[in-house]
């Protein structure tokens, strides 16, 4: 798959996982903060976005902390899936 | 206003079936944190849990000689020690069935425990199981109504961790305002796989036992268990004997997150300092905190900065729940029952586990079994969505 | 005496924002669902936590905390919140054989997610607690608001209830026997004398507080009783007029929550035989629908009834002396053992 298309989709994932209704795929910026400030997510949706790698592309990461830094932003979490993904 | 006393309790979690084997365990450190032998779960031998040592059919056979298909563990527990509770107080037949004796009970998973069942029932496959009526938080109320007779106000109250501090003000509540004279007030939990998943999903439950208030804590172990006290008015006492008085309480709300504290403890403190308002006692006049203490990083961090913060001088502490576990919706009550009888007894049972104390803080627990003179002893619990609340008992 | 201001319903009839009792929405397959408003005061970074029975206790709750944005406490019951959560998270654990879960549904479960949900919103660091006493949780809220205002007589307390069908509770009472077998409209729930009843949903929200100016209603009293023996009630009935009433006074309106299940009907005969022949009866349930905090939506009614100074001909089961409605006795019974008695009148 391609870059800009694993992009599309996981943030398209992000949103359903989440449940951010009112967020579209193009209001989430590439290299913007997924956590704190731009969409403001919290320790809960660190969590669900782990399950959410693990359910979709196969990644299991066992450190919170670790996944922490890979859960940056849409840039840091696309990179590490086309590194990692096993599905 | 009339003051409100003590006059009977009965528990049983994974160090006892009664309140004297429970002191017992906590006077010798015997933790009833172990692999898990009777709940049918994934985790169990990986998660270390405080269960009570009885098979559900033993609990049956134990209140009732017989088995019976409609009641859940959680009843069963409650069951157990309210029976425990009212025995001991003496309270007569004439009194439990009067109007004037209220009920109030507390759980957060009721009759959830029964994963299985539940998910047949609920998603319809099939034909209902026999405990159609048993999954609601009232059903553990509803077993005691029915069991016991009570004639009088019920309530069951679910404000997740705190549930049962909770039932114990609220019926104190009840007894000042003239809605009761006696009230039956406590809490039950039994292991459940919806706690047991829903904690580990978000990582804070311990792969080993826990260490509340240790530097390198990694979380907490479920329990399960039930209390249950019987408190009655001053006036109704005539010299019958008493443990403690219910002196003050505070339920306050963290406002923050829905499941984690603020990082200074804002809810936590305004909860113990309006306790301390509402007894009419000072701070330096606390002699021993029953911490809420689960083990968890931001718990134990944030329960800290709020003792530090109201207290000049920080008192002896502890947590229990390096016994008990966190026995969640029961865990107030179970730990007013400790602090009364660290009260009646005039000692002090240690938190286990316990190391290095957390650098921010410095603050160390109680580490031994001590004897100590002590006139009011503060008790904690805080829950999930911000729920705080605080008890003070006092030497009668 | 304590007074309710600012009373907002959600429920399946024209209750919020516009209040219509002139007309009846009729229920669709046997459930009154509420139709859910749009609630622009609800961030969207909470609501999207925010399950139906949250969203709901919410949503009625701000427009009163917009006129009073810090309440001394905020109490609420409900029986059933966050059991849609519950059961999607336990969903998770079987389906996913205990393996990795996502714990919102987990956090988003436990039933004080109403009120904690209010406290977080508005910062509210007060009293915050939550009955779940299945048919009474809603008269536990209310007698803890009740004994709050005896402690702090200038307070002002939000109380509230919210109970949602899910399809979840839904399963589990239609096995246990609760609900009709039959196709059956709202409108004609009383006339046909069956086993069951149909369910309903609704939040209900108002502030309470001593200050009797401007108040929609006055709570005089509660009492409730669990028993199946209906001369139990009976008893329990008379004692609760005779504290309530001088001899020979009666309420100007009995509301009932007979709700078409033929079991509850020797108790709503027992207590209607026991009023004087001129006080009128008139029932709810066939506009919210049998669920655990209905009795929530009878007082709301009755503050509809004091405010415009009729009773809503669609709720009348009985005609009686026509006199103007001052006070309203509601009695309400859950599934035949949870009963309760509230008594509210006109300011």
């Amino acid at each position: 798959m391609e870059t800009a298309d694993l992009k599309r989709q996981l943030k398209e994932q992000i949103i359903h996982f989440l449940n951010l209704t009112t967020v579209k795929p193009e209001d989430i910026k590439d290299d913007e903060p997924l956590f704190g400030e731009g969409l403001g997510l919290d320790s809960i949706d660190s969590i669900e976005l782990i399950v959410l790698l693990s359910r979709e592309y196969g990644i299991n990461i066992q450190d919170p902390k670790e996944g922490r830094k890979i859960l940056s932003d849409i840039n840091t979490m696309v990179d590490f899936i086309e590194k990692n993904r096993t599905k | 206003m009339s003051r409100i006393f003590i006059t009977g309790m009965g528990l049983i979690s994974a160090i006892g079936d009664s309140v004297e084997e429970n002191r017992i365990s906590l006077q010798h450190g015997r933790s009833g944190i172990g692999d898990i032998q009777f709940y049918q779960t994934a985790h169990a031998g990986k998660l270390p849990s405080a269960e009570v040592k009885y098979s559900t059919e033993e609990l049956n056979k134990k209140i009732f000689g017989r088995r019976n298909p409609t009641i859940t563990r959680t009843s069963l527990l409650a069951l157990h020690a309210a029976g425990e509770a009212i025995e001991d107080s003496g309270l007569t037949k004439e009194a439990i069935h009067s109007p004037d004796t209220a009920l109030v009970g507390a759980t957060t998973v009721g009759g959830m425990c029964l994963t299985d069942e539940l998910y047949h029932d609920a998603n319809a496959k099939g034909g209902g199981t026999p405990y159609l009526s048993s999954y609601d938080y009232a059903s553990v109320t509803m077993a005691m109504q029915e069991r016991f007779g009570i004639s009088g106000e019920i309530s069951t109250i679910n404000t997740a961790c705190s549930s049962s501090a909770n039932s114990i003000l609220y019926g104190a509540r009840l007894i000042r305002h003239g809605f009761a004279r006696r009230v039956i007030v406590g809490g039950a939990e039994s292991l459940a796989k919806f706690t047991i998943n829903g904690f580990n999903a978000l990582n804070i439950l311990s792969s080993k036992p826990c260490a509340p208030f240790d530097r390198d804590r990694s979380g907490l172990n479920l329990g399960e268990g039930a209390a249950f006290l019987v408190l009655e008015r001053e006036e109704d006492l005539k010299g019958k004997k008493s443990y403690a008085i219910l002196s003050g309480f505070g339920n306050k709300n963290d406002a923050y997150h829905p499941s984690s504290n603020s990082p200074e403890g804002l809810g936590p403190f305004l909860s113990m300092k309006e306790a301390l308002e509402s007894s009419g006692l000072n701070e330096r006049d606390i002699n021993y905190i029953n911490a809420h203490g689960t083990g968890t990083e931001n718990n134990d961090e944030t329960e800290s900065r709020a003792m530090i913060r109201l207290f000049e001088k920080v008192p002896p502490f502890s947590s229990t729940k390096s016994f008990t576990g966190h026995t969640l919706g029961a865990a107030g009550a179970v730990e007013a029952v400790y602090s009364i009888l660290s009260l009646v007894h005039q000692e002090l049972y240690p938190s286990l586990s316990f190391q290095n104390p957390i650098p921010e803080t410095g603050l160390i627990p109680v580490l031994q079994f001590i004897k100590k003179p002590m006139q009011h002893i503060m008790s904690n619990s805080f829950g999930f969505g911000g729920n705080c609340s605080t008890l003070i008992f006092s030497k009668t | 005496m304590a007074y309710f201001h600012l009373p907002v319903c959600i429920s399946p009839q024209n209750s919020f924002p516009e209040v219509d009792l002139y007309q009846i929405r009729e229920s669709k397959n046997n459930l009154l669902e509420v139709m859910e408003p749009a609630y622009p005061g609800i961030p969207a970074a909470a609501r999207r936590r925010m399950g139906k029975s949250v969203r709901m206790a919410v949503g009625a709750a701000l427009p009163i905390l917009e006129k009073f944005p810090q309440p001394d406490g905020i109490i609420i019951a409900t029986a059933n919140g966050g059991m849609e959560d519950c059961i999607k998270f336990l969903n998770q654990i079987v389906e996913y054989n205990e393996g990795l879960l996502t714990p919102a549904n987990f956090v988003q479960s436990t039933s004080n997610a109403a009120a904690s949900q209010i406290a977080l919103v508005t910062k509210n660091h007060n009293y915050n607690i939550t009955h779940v006493h299945r048919g009474l949780a809603f008269e536990n809220a209310l007698m803890d608001t009740m004994m709050l205002l005896k402690e702090n007589k200038d307070a002002g307390y939000l109380l509230g209830s919210t109970d949602v069908i899910s399809a979840y509770n839904y399963n589990i009472d239609r096995n246990a026997g609760c609900f009709r077998d039959e196709l059956i409209l709202n409108t004609h729930l009383f006339q046909s004398k069956a086993k069951g009843t149909i369910p309903g949903e609704g939040a209900f929200m108002v502030m309470m507080n001593n200050q009797k100016m401007g108040a929609s209603a006055g709570l005089n009293s509660v009492k409730t009783i669990h028993s199946i023996d209906p001369l139990t009630i009976l008893k329990t009935l008379e004692k609760f007029l005779s504290e309530n009433f001088m001899p020979g006074e009666w309420p100007d309106l009995l509301l009932t929550g007979e709700d078409g299940d033929e079991r509850l009907l020797p108790y709503i005969d027992i207590v209607e035989s026991s009023m004087d022949k001129c006080v009128p009866v008139a029932r709810f349930k066939h506009f919210c629908g049998d669920y655990c905090t209905a009795s929530s939506f009878a007082c709301w009614i009755s503050m509809q009834i004091f405010e415009t100074g009729t009773i809503p001909e669609l709720l009348i089961k009985k005609r009686g002396a026509t006199k103007p409605v001052r006070k309203i006795l509601i009695y309400n019974n859950f599934r035949g053992a949870q009963h309760a008695f509230i008594l509210v009148s006109a300011v």
